[in-house]
């Protein structure tokens, strides 16, 4: 067992390099430099990814319809806020709901929403440059950009878009996460995780006060999708 | 040596006894609208007789229209501001003399509370010279170190400094050009050399910009001004470049410039302590200068943070604008399990809805048709009578070949609606 100083000399190490405010100086002895996974708040994923989505990457989140995509990212962004830092989502098609992120625990004061599905801020040409803007700024842990029904529209953008987001988050303790139906890009040490419903959950039988409980979902993670696992997605009560 | 000059009639300018003040020396204090003191050292040089002195501050203020201007010189403050509140035309007094000088006054000059100057009426005492003629430790006995300290204002002892009153800050910079510029990029350069004087002159007064107005003289002798209010006051020259250039993309000056002013509303510079062991905040200028970049999300109302509305109608929600609050741990825990989530329609999408047996067993709207192989509900609610009703029957129905989906029906109108996606 460790002395207590021990502990509290690790306790301030962790500190500093959490804090980045020996960003100069030489590596702590024992310090792993690479940057720290960002959790997803959901065990089984980050179990998974083997400890959370990678920071300074693009990653992606994709499934069809009611496969927990939304779930999963109002998850980390729950997390993220909910530890002080910010977060931000850049919502195409406007399709975020804050009454149910605030209920999944996100801090709502500590997510920037941007709002897309308006004359003046339609075409997912403005939401990337949104997003460049937000890397840019290095001011956010996690930025989503929610792709989820602009398939066809996502795969005529450039392919160098993406190329550019990676080169520019990936000098920085930020995770981008795309949200999408299918498999878009992400970055080379990106997290790509596929979601598949398996069963929704209901209370008893079909019939007056019954509810929707809860939805198995399956997640799909590594080369060639290896690696799975599943988890429930419960339903708001 | 200190002087006061005394107008019996309030000035019709407020600022006119400080100006008048403001002629002789800068160490000037304003006593109330009628009423200003002067720190006279050092005029000695311009005035060897106070005499003199006095007389010349009675020429300036009749210049500047005060019909009967009171005015005295004193070698203490409370001395010169009580002898030219009480006495007439000019009224100079040597060491040592101010307590005679002072002695026939009212009472009434020190401004006591009416408690106080209905003690001293009932005590008989009429004028400065009554109370300066008391004991001191009898005073002290009744009313406290309260009673020592009147006595000493009523004799004309009085320790403490002049507090100067500062002139209005104006924090303003100006540039008038040789020769018109026309785009972005010279003015950027030429912005830079207005905005960093005005960004030093705050920090130094330890003041930062909360708006800050530009204006641009054009060559066809228009007026091209703009306004800007950052999401935090900053009195970084770089930030405040950055915001003005970006607004200047937008709305640009239609003619060429031929001067540049800035003017900036200032605010008391922030002090914040920060922790070590929570975690670090954003940089309010790094904040302002991201949301001024996304200013054609955040100006249509279309960025910013959600706030819950108190209201159980569904989906009412309000943007607000993004400025996160210093951390503090949030209460409560956060939730065990992921939770599932709506992607909602806005607005909700118009549907039809075959129904039997009282449940929905067929949904067509728009991205969304396919059987119902289960369902949930109804649950009913309603809301709003008051203002604009509203009555809904809520179902979630799992669509064969597709997802979960919240569909309700408005029982005010009869008609289907899917509110979104259970994702």
């Amino acid at each position: 067992m460790s002395s207590p100083a021990a502990t509290v000399k690790a306790a301030l190490e962790d500190l500093l390099r959490h804090r980045r405010l020996h960003a100069d100086g030489p590596p702590l002895r024992g310090e792993d430099l690479r940057p720290r996974p960002l959790a997803t708040g959901v065990r089984e994923v980050d179990g998974l990814l083997g400890g959370g989505l990678p920071r300074g990457q693009v990653s992606e989140v994709h499934g069809p319809a009611s496969s927990g995509r939304t779930a999963l990212a109002v998850s980390i962004v729950a997390r993220t806020t909910r530890s002080g830092a910010l977060a931000a989502w850049v919502d195409t098609a406007d399709r975020f709901d804050p009454a149910g992120a605030a209920e999944a625990g996100v801090d709502l004061r500590r997510l920037l929403w941007l709002r897309g599905g308006a004359p003046e801020t339609a075409g997912l040409g403005r939401a990337v440059s949104a997003v460049g803007t937000l890397l840019g700024s290095g001011l956010f842990e996690v930025v989503v950009l929610d792709l989820v029904g602009q398939g066809g529209e996502a795969r005529r953008l450039p392919g160098a878009t993406w190329i550019r987001l990676q080169r520019q988050i990936e000098r920085q303790p930020t995770a981008l996460v795309l949200l999408g139906d299918a498999h878009l890009a992400h970055g080379p040490s990106g997290a790509s995780i596929a979601l598949r419903a398996l069963c929704a959950r209901w209370s008893g039988a079909p019939g007056p006060g019954r509810l929707l409980q809860g939805l198995h979902v399956e997640a799909r993670s590594g080369r060639q999708l290896s690696r799975a696992a599943r988890f429930e997605l419960v339903a708001s009560s | 040596m200190f002087g006061a000059v005394h107008s019996v009639r309030v000035p019709a300018s407020a600022d006119a006894l400080l100006a008048l003040a403001r002629e002789f020396t800068p160490r000037v204090e304003a006593c109330g609208p009628c009423t200003v003191l002067l720190d006279l050292h050092g005029l000695a040089r311009a005035w060897p007789q106070p005499a003199a002195l006095g007389r010349a501050l009675v020429d300036a203020a009749r210049a500047r229209g005060l019909d009967d201007p009171r005015v005295a010189l004193a070698f203490s403050r409370v001395a010169a501001r009580l002898l030219a509140a009480g006495r007439e035309g000019l009224t100079v007094a040597s060491a040592g003399q101010e307590a005679q000088l002072l002695a026939p006054l009212p009472l009434d000059l020190l401004g006591l509370a009416p408690e106080r100057a209905d003690l001293f009426r009932r005590w008989g005492l009429r004028t400065l010279g009554d109370l300066a003629g008391l004991p001191g430790g009898g005073l002290a006995a009744r009313l406290g170190p309260e009673g020592p300290r009147l006595r000493r204002l009523a004799r004309g002892e009085d320790d403490a400094p002049l507090v100067p009153t500062l002139p209005p800050e104006r924090f303003e910079c100006a540039l008038e050009l040789d020769w018109p510029v026309e785009g972005l990029e010279p003015l950027a350069f030429l912005l830079a050399r207005v905005l960093e004087p005005l960004g030093q002159t705050l920090a130094a007064r330890a003041r930062r910009a909360a708006a800050l107005t530009l204006e641009l003289r054009l060559v066809d002798r228009s007026v091209h001004r703009r306004t800007l209010k950052p999401a935090a006051p900053t009195a970084l020259a770089r930030t405040w470049r950055t915001l003005l250039l970006l607004d200047l993309e937008t709305h640009p000056p239609r003619d060429a410039v031929q001067a540049i002013t800035v003017r900036a509303e200032p605010t008391p510079s922030r002090s914040v302590q920060f922790s070590l062991l929570d975690p670090a905040q954003p940089s309010p200028e790094r904040l302002a200068e991201t949301l001024a970049r996304l200013q054609e999300w955040t100006a249509a109302g279309r960025g910013g943070s959600a706030a819950l509305v108190d209201t159980h109608r569904p989906g009412a929600f309000a943007v607000e604008t993004f400025s996160p609050a210093p951390f503090a741990a949030a209460a409560g825990e956060h939730p065990a399990a992921p939770r599932l989530g709506l992607r909602a329609f806005r607005p909700p999408r118009p549907a039809r809805v075959s129904v039997a047996a009282g449940a929905p067993v067929f949904v067509t709207a728009a991205g969304v048709r396919g059987a119902v192989v289960d369902r949930a509900g109804p649950w009913r609610a309603s809301g709003d009578w008051w203002d604009v009703a509203w009555s809904r029957e809520e179902w979630d129905v799992a669509v064969a070949g597709s997802g979960v989906y919240r569909i309700f029906r408005d029982r005010l109108r009869d008609e289907w609606f899917v509110e979104g996606e259970l994702d």
